[in-house]
């Protein structure tokens, strides 16, 4: 009798650790046999590349989370991105300083490093006035948005040289998608710093009770910084990935991107009050979401609908795992 | 004149039995300092008195008339009303919305305004106090809020009123004005049941004093012509202090030496040494300034000026990564709040103060976190059966054992202990004082703060005593008893 139990328990508390890739699993199952076209490789290499742009935020905002803090301003981040390489690409070739070919590098580089200044910049008002991120971030999702259309005059700016589509749009070997690839190096490089580096157990301890960690000899006000600093960053680099693939710049680009990376992040089972989550858990959300979309389109479900099912996916997400919670903690009381 | 008579009241909790058979009785028109050691069941008696807990055994009576409380609302209902020490009432509400909270004049269906603060200026007339009544509560001062949670509780007419260590966040002067209130409050016909710890205010705001030690009733002693011995000698009874084991051994080596530090208005000029291997207790009443100056010394909070030279370093500006690089370790009071993160994993937990050792290069070593994790598990008896659980699964005692375990993995030269037996049971404390003592023999020094002056005697080599910020002196536990200890820490003033 007694190894039958255990079994089932341990059943039981996988299928619950692991519940995320089952469903995830299920569906694609489903799609498999009912979505025309889906199991094909074009199409799994488009849903990859489609999350490319959330996706690589996303892993940013895990830390951010996970830290006990939020980034409202990324969406904003990529468009000013954007328009910073193209603008600045624009005009060192204007200038005769450096041909478009070369001169994006040097503007790239610029993106990223204004992203790099806004992260500091939210860090900075976190850590010496205290202020909550949600505000801070709410209200530089604005700023950095009015910077984007001033920088622009609200129009595309198309000042970018041939090669740099490859970024966006290429293909590696003529079929894997060139974004899917820094998707999946950005994924690894966090998967490793969250995972296997000291500063990783630092973020955990720092959003679990910030208190504590400083207490214990750890530099919270460094480790702030810096995850408000990394999700900027790589807002910045959606910016440019995104800027490849239409080959211009504009202030509208990402706007409202910022729902779809915390939801792929909740969704992943990070949760909102720091400490806890897995960078795992987020290359599940966004290939989750993606899937969903992409079975979406393939039956034709309208955009609006889409909406609402990918709202209420959210608010599932979030049920099961609170309920989930609620559920283990009745269970150590009850023992 | 009213009577509140406690009748042979017994209570037990697994294990302990916090009220023994308890008959006492309290009147109106003066003040009844209910006073005792921790663990002398005065907390559990104001809990039956106001219905949080049912006794097991006996009864209460008002005026001679049976009590029967069902719970703290049914105990409201029949006029005992209770002023805690943590305040109740909220930030943003202004004084008279706080007293008169659901309780507003109305006209229809809005708040008549006017009305609503003509009679909570009446409330403050009656009582002669002066309040701005317009000022929201966030902008007064600990004793004004005290005030007002007591105006508030007097509006409901109640015949008994609890008031639970009203004075003990209050500075000295805060003190004064809350009595003055006090004294007000006597005029009434109601009776004040007043809940304690500092034995020197007895005899400035008390008519009576009746004492309990564990869970009996052991005297009850008229203020006028009374000597703080007297109270002692009930508060203490005949207790038997262990003392610590023979071989510890100082050494003549000094690790750490406090310079002149300073935190006004926590602490003033303390300076002390210790020794390699050496146990200092550091004894004072709450408010002594005895957590901030542990506080203030591992770098926890800014100080207004002080040195620390540890092991020969000389630290300008401490701060707890300074600090714990250097050799200090700190299990603050609070180990749920700012000793532990609590979403973590007991290994994660036992790591935090070690990320170095653990992660040669910046990347963690899995091997040397569960060696480091598996080491103090094993040295300290941690009860768990996998230590990647959260340190939720884990009892107060062994909760606290991770924060010592967290501290012991960074190799510290000086620990400093903040209560490090609150809320930990017998067994769990005994093992704690063992940990400390097995640190002494292995050369590390230990600064202990408790407000159990019994653990102090027994525990450390050396204790001293502060009094609102200040040294007053120092003893040896061979040389004291634990009356004199305490009539130490309150102040010298024996008549």
């Amino acid at each position: 009798m007694k190894p039958a139990t255990t079994t089932k328990i341990d059943l039981s508390r996988l299928s619950k650790k692991y519940m995320l890739e089952i469903i995830l699993f299920c569906i694609v199952l489903a799609l498999v046999f009912t979505a025309p076209g889906f199991f094909t490789l074009a199409n799994i290499l488009n849903i990859l590349r489609n999350v490319t742009l959330s996706g690589v935020i996303s892993f940013g905002m895990t830390m951010v989370l996970i830290g006990g803090e939020i980034d409202l301003s990324v969406g904003s981040s990529i468009g000013l991105s954007a328009v910073l390489t193209a603008t600045i690409t624009g005009a060192l070739a204007k200038a005769g300083i450096m041909p478009m070919e070369t001169g994006v590098f040097v503007a790239m580089g610029c993106a990223i490093l204004v992203g790099l200044l806004i992260g500091l910049w939210n860090g900075f008002l976190r850590t010496r006035f205290n202020i909550p991120t949600f505000i801070i971030t709410l209200a530089m999702q604005n700023v950095v948005y009015g910077a984007a259309a001033l920088i622009s005059r609200g129009f595309p700016v198309t000042t970018l040289p041939d090669w740099y589509n490859w970024i966006g749009a290429g293909r590696l070997f003529g079929v894997f998608p060139v974004p899917a690839i820094w998707l999946l190096i950005v994924f690894a490089i966090v998967f490793v710093i969250m995972n296997l580096t000291r500063f990783g157990r630092e973020v955990y301890a720092v959003g679990g009770n910030p208190e504590s960690a400083r207490l214990s000899g750890i530099n919270v006000t460094k480790v702030k910084i810096i995850i408000m600093v990394a999700v900027q960053v790589l807002a910045a680099i959606a910016g440019i990935i995104l800027s490849g693939q239409v080959m211009s710049g504009s202030s509208t680009f990402g706007r409202g991107y910022e729902t779809d990376v915390i939801s792929a992040v909740i969704i992943g089972g990070t949760s909102l009050a720091g400490g806890v989550g897995k960078v795992w858990g987020t290359f599940m959300g966004i290939i989750f979401l993606g899937v969903i979309n992409n079975g979406m389109t393939l039956f034709g479900v309208g955009d609006f609908e889409k909406y609402i099912v990918r709202g209420f996916l959210i608010l599932f997400a979030v049920l099961f795992n609170t309920i989930q919670i609620q559920s283990l903690q009745k269970a150590r009381i009850s023992k | 004149m009213s009577v509140l008579t406690v009748k042979d009241i017994t209570k037990e909790f697994p294990g302990t039995t916090a009220l023994d058979a308890v008959s006492l009785s309290f009147e109106s028109g003066k003040v009844n300092a209910l006073i005792g050691k921790n663990g002398s069941g005065k907390s559990t008696l104001v809990k039956i008195i106001n219905g949080a807990y049912r006794p097991d055994h006996g009864s209460l009576e008002l005026d001679g008339k049976p009590l029967d409380i069902q719970d703290p609302s049914d105990a409201f209902g029949k006029g005992i009303a209770t002023v805690y020490q943590e305040m109740s009432l909220i930030p943003g509400l202004s004084v008279a919305e706080n007293i008169l909270i659901g309780r507003y004049e109305t006209r229809g269906a809005f708040v008549d305004w006017k009305r609503t603060y003509a009679k909570a200026q009446a409330l403050l007339d009656e009582m002669g106090i002066d309040l701005p009544l317009r000022e929201p509560v966030m902008n007064l001062n600990m004793w004004q809020c005290q005030v007002v949670e007591i105006v508030k509780a007097m509006s409901f007419r109640p015949k008994v009123i609890l008031l639970d260590e009203p004075t003990s966040a209050l500075a000295q002067q805060e003190t004064q004005m809350l009595f003055r209130l006090i004294r007000e409050l006597k005029k009434k016909d109601v009776i004040i049941i007043y809940i304690t710890h500092r034995l020197q205010e007895l005899w400035e705001i008390a008519d009576t004093s009746t004492v309990l030690l564990d869970g009996h009733f052991t005297g009850r002693v008229d203020m006028e012509g009374s000597k703080p011995s007297d109270i002692l000698k009930l508060m203490f009874g005949n207790v038997e202090t262990k003392s610590r084991p023979a071989d510890l051994e100082i050494s003549d080596e000094t690790v750490l030496e406090v310079k002149d530090f300073t935190r006004k208005p926590w602490f003033e000029d303390i300076s002390f040494t210790l020794k390699k291997g050496e146990i200092l207790g550091i004894a004072g009443m709450l408010g002594s300034g005895r957590t901030e100056l542990l506080r203030g010394i591992f770098g926890a909070d800014k100080v207004d000026s002080g040195t620390v030279v540890l092991d020969g370093v000389t630290i300008e500006r401490p701060s707890p990564r300074s600090m714990s690089k250097a050799g200090l370790a700190f299990t603050p009071e609070d180990r749920k709040s700012q000793g532990l993160v609590q979403v973590l994993s007991i290994r994660d937990n036992l790591c935090h103060a070690c990320l170095d050792a653990v992660s040669p290069g910046g990347f963690v070593d899995g091997k040397l976190v569960r060696d480091y994790s598996g080491r103090q598990v094993d040295a300290l008896s941690i009860k768990t059966t996998d230590d990647s659980l959260p340190m939720t699964s884990l009892s107060g005692g062994n909760q606290q054992k991770v924060v010592v375990g967290k501290w012991l993995n960074a190799c510290p030269k000086v620990i400093f202990f903040d209560e490090p037996s609150r809320g930990i049971d017998v067994g769990a404390k005994q093992q704690i004082f063992q940990i400390i003592w097995n640190q002494s023999r292995c050369g590390i020094s230990s600064v202990v703060v408790s407000s159990e002056l019994e653990e102090l005697l027994e525990v450390c080599h050396r204790i001293i005593i502060m009094r609102f910020g200040r040294f007053v002196g120092e003893v040896r536990p061979e040389d004291i008893t634990i009356e004199q200890l305490y009539s130490l820490c309150m102040g010298g003033e024996t008549r």
